[in-house]
């Protein structure tokens, strides 16, 4: 199935290839943890043994030290924090794009944590007042409807979005050393 | 040019489904093969990596897997689409500048997410080869085909199956010069490493020949046991032919875990000189359809 056009240089031959490849995803076991503590509210990370940095979602290893970590180094962190940084979204209309609305993801430090969770919903805050520093905690969706992303990488459905918690702004020294 | 050895080599082996992700798969094997070489992670002037994407279906899938190596302090560090023998070749470059003197090189696959058979389409000539969507089996079996009507294999063989697609990861530490032996008791010096790739495109090559092995090859030298990355009998047919090994080297075959069973190869070849006491041995790997590029590394041990 080919089409022809015809150019300046002379005829092109188009041949349209659509590719499709399907890919089964396995759900690892830190991460299977990671979300059965999110079904039951509770946000999880590892400790590393070696350098005590926490980690949520943890990874089953600490990246710093080399260290592989597992149940033994189970800590809950808490399910506020603080915004690290964030980035408004403006969604292009592309066909099947859900987004209509401008709307902002942010890089969240939650107490206990010592990296951000990533990619996290900001809402109940005007897109211009985000800042560093602004405290939030986590809207959590119904008992029932949580569901841990299934490769662990950020919490799925369980948290819906962040709300500021109208606390005062954690100072720059709290925020200054996550640039992410 | 430098004198580069392995001093040290670790895999999983081939897994079946592993449900870990790629990273927490390398992990352990990176960590085995910094121990097994006594040197610290530290000390770690360059790292390469081979490992595709597609298989993992992620993109930079390969930057995540950096947190099993460790990469901060920042690291030096590159990576290939490919099956890690070619990031031990980037690695040797490496070390050949002269600057650093230790290396790790290493791979991982997770074939069991995805099927092969479409995947591997990807990789050919997209305007004639790529539309036909013929799976990697049946294009080894055009080959076979071809090897068997020259009268190079058996008509039994001529008729291949799909290769087995398991999951795996691989490490080596080289190390160039003098501290290769003051880190490990009977080094595996790489004597020649090279590699070559024939034409993309399967309708200008004579599948009975393997020209870029030959090329790529041992020439006149004489090794002890060939590690060779073929997945079915007639590709080992056309590799010994085109490296001229006789009935008298001791050959193992085998090409899965993709990405990874080429430095398994290698590996294997310096496991024999390491633990095994032998002289001179090489490892080969392969990548493309029907042995289209091939890369061959020979390893010697000290007398």
């Amino acid at each position: 199935m080919t089409d022809t056009a015809d150019t300046t240089e002379g005829p092109v031959r188009f041949m349209p290839q659509l590719i499709g490849l399907d890919y089964t995803i396995r759900t690892n076991p830190v991460a299977a943890a990671f979300g059965a503590a999110l079904a039951e509210g509770h946000i999880t990370g590892h400790r590393c043994p070696s350098c005590q940095r926490v980690y949520s979602p943890p990874k089953g290893y600490c990246p710093i030290c080399c260290v592989a970590t597992g149940a033994d180094d189970l800590v809950e962190v808490a399910d506020r924090g603080l915004i690290t940084s964030w980035t408004v979204l403006t969604p292009i209309q592309y066909a099947g794009q859900k987004e209509r609305e401008d709307y902002a993801l942010a890089s969240i430090l939650l107490d206990g944590a010592d990296g951000t969770i990533g990619q996290q919903r900001l809402v109940e805050v005007p897109l211009d007042e985000i800042r560093m520093g602004l405290r939030v905690e986590a809207v959590w969706a119904p008992p029932g409807e949580r569901e841990g992303d299934d490769r662990g990488y950020g919490l799925g459905t369980a948290v819906s979005g962040w709300r500021p918690t109208g606390e005062p702004d954690a100072p720059p020294s709290a925020y200054q050393d996550h640039t992410l | 040019m430098r004198d580069v050895a392995i001093v040290s080599f670790a895999t999983s082996g081939s897994l079946p489904a592993v449900e870990d992700t790629e990273t927490q798969m390398l992990f352990p094997v990176i960590s085995e093969a910094i121990e097994r070489s006594g040197i610290p992670r530290a000390d770690i002037g360059f790292t390469c990596s081979g490992s595709a994407d597609y298989l993992a279906g992620t993109p930079f899938a390969f930057v995540g897997n950096l947190e099993a190596v460790g990469a901060w302090p920042p690291i030096s560090e590159s990576h290939v689409d490919m099956d890690g023998a070619w990031a031990l070749y980037e690695a040797w470059v490496r070390l050949q500048h002269g600057d650093v003197d230790v290396a790790l090189a290493f791979s991982s696959g997770i074939s069991s997410r995805s099927d092969l058979r479409e995947v591997l389409c990807l990789q050919n000539d997209p305007y004639y080869v790529m539309p036909l969507w013929a799976d990697h089996g049946s294009l080894a079996g055009l080959q076979a085909r071809a090897a068997a009507d020259a009268g190079l294999i058996p008509e039994a063989d001529a008729s291949v199956g799909t290769p087995p697609a398991s999951d795996g990861a691989a490490a080596v530490i080289l190390v160039a010069g003098d501290r290769a032996r003051e880190v490990c008791e009977r080094p595996a010096w790489i004597r020649g490493i090279e590699h070559r790739t024939d034409p993309h495109y399967l309708g200008v090559r004579d599948l009975t020949e393997v020209p870029s092995a030959e090329a790529a090859g041992l020439g006149d030298a004489p090794v002890e046991v060939a590690q060779l990355s073929a997945a079915h009998p007639h590709e080992e047919v056309l590799l010994r032919r085109a490296l001229g090994l006789g009935d008298e080297v001791e050959v193992h075959t085998g090409a899965d875990p993709l990405m990874v069973s080429g430095l398994v190869h290698i590996g294997e070849a310096f496991r024999q000189i390491n633990e095994n006491g032998r002289r001179r041995t090489v490892g080969h790997a392969s990548s493309g359809a029907c042995l289209q590029q091939n890369l061959v590394c020979v390893l010697e041990g000290d007398a």
